[in-house]
């Protein structure tokens, strides 16, 4: 088992995570549009007996 | 507005019956013209939105297709013994695009009319979650919003693909629906398959992959449920746009059919009016 998956990341934020360090390591002009690549707005919401639930936060 | 003006003729008396005042013609004719002038800023607007969507896609499309490959040839069946059913409704925000948001609602309700118990849903836009909510809000296990302004990412299909993960909720297998683009002016409903690991490690044709531990079989089925939902969410939003753009083109020609039509009217009711107060001036004359 990797060191990554004991730690309780899955997949996805593994590769989100090392995404973010080889856009950080970019040089400027290129760093500019790869980080705007990296933006993400959507919000997720948990839902049960069809209401939305406050407490979860992604 | 026009029924109360007409109403308004009759009790007064002023003017011939079902004909509308000047005033009442210019005002419609007005408020007709300034929709025109929204619907066809908003096409200008959809059209920009759908060459960058429609560039996008051409890239993301390679992703889809690999990750769609890999359960293709490893023939994965759904399990049996495991009735759960996860399905993924990819929509948006935004309305005003024609039928694409109910055409995917519609397909998942169909589903869910045949079996409330064992599917769940995850609503991505509020438009899908508006439709299902009303009727099968306790199937919902998510709901995402905040989709639709701009272009879907990977940041945005990862941040979902980890919610699912993480939902807790035992699938056996999964679809999304979304909707697949053809050309600007048609798209189609589709599906594509998600299945959970215990299905993809009992396929009995998985050996064709070497090298395979399920930890890599773990891995690679995270990450590609979130390139498949990046993949899908790129050609909802490719086919929301050009939907837009003919619902917005068709919205234009109307109000410009309906434009005509108003001032033929208000151009003849001018016209009566002009003609009946000649009318009086001259009877008024020779009865002198």
């Amino acid at each position: 088992m990797s060191a990554w998956r004991q730690a309780g990341l899955n997949y996805i934020n593994y590769s989100k995570i090392s995404a973010k360090l080889l856009r950080q390591a970019l040089k400027s002009d290129l760093k500019a549009d790869a980080l705007k690549r990296e933006a993400s707005h959507l919000k997720v919401t948990k839902w049960e007996d069809g209401k939305p639930i406050k407490t979860s936060e992604y | 507005m026009l029924g109360k003006a007409v109403v308004q003729n009759a009790f007064f008396g002023q003017q011939q019956r079902g004909m509308a005042t000047l005033k009442a013609i210019s005002m419609r004719l007005k408020s007709v013209k300034n929709i025109q002038k929204i619907t066809q800023s908003m096409k200008m607007v959809s059209a920009a939105k759908y060459a960058r969507a429609e560039r996008e896609l051409k890239q993301v499309r390679p992703i889809g297709n690999g990750a769609k490959q890999f359960y293709e040839q490893a023939e994965i069946a759904p399990p049996e013994d495991v009735p759960q059913k996860l399905v993924i409704a990819i929509t948006s925000d935004r309305g005003l695009c024609g039928a694409v948001h109910t055409s995917v609602a519609r397909h998942i309700r169909t589903e869910l009319a045949k079996d409330d118990q064992n599917i769940k849903v995850v609503c991505v836009g509020d438009k899908s979650k508006a439709i299902l909510s009303r009727i099968y809000g306790k199937n919902i296990i998510l709901a995402c919003n905040e989709i639709g302004r701009l272009p879907p990412t990977f940041g945005d299909a990862s941040k979902l693909a980890d919610a699912v993960l993480k939902s807790e909720y035992k699938f056996g297998s999964g679809e999304i629906v979304y909707n697949r683009f053809k050309s600007v002016v048609s798209y189609q409903t589709s599906i594509l398959p998600v299945y959970s690991l215990q299905s993809v490690a009992a396929s009995p044709k998985l050996s064709i992959y070497d090298s395979l531990d399920d930890e890599v079989i773990q891995s690679y089925l995270e990450f590609s449920l979130a390139s498949l939902l990046f993949y899908s969410m790129k050609e909802g939003a490719c086919s929301e746009q050009s939907s837009r753009m003919t619902a917005m083109d068709n919205a234009s020609k109307n109000a410009g059919e309906m434009i005509d039509k108003l001032t033929l009217t208000f151009n003849r009711t001018r016209q009566a009016v002009i003609t009946r107060e000649l009318i009086e001036i001259i009877s008024g004359a020779s009865a002198l």
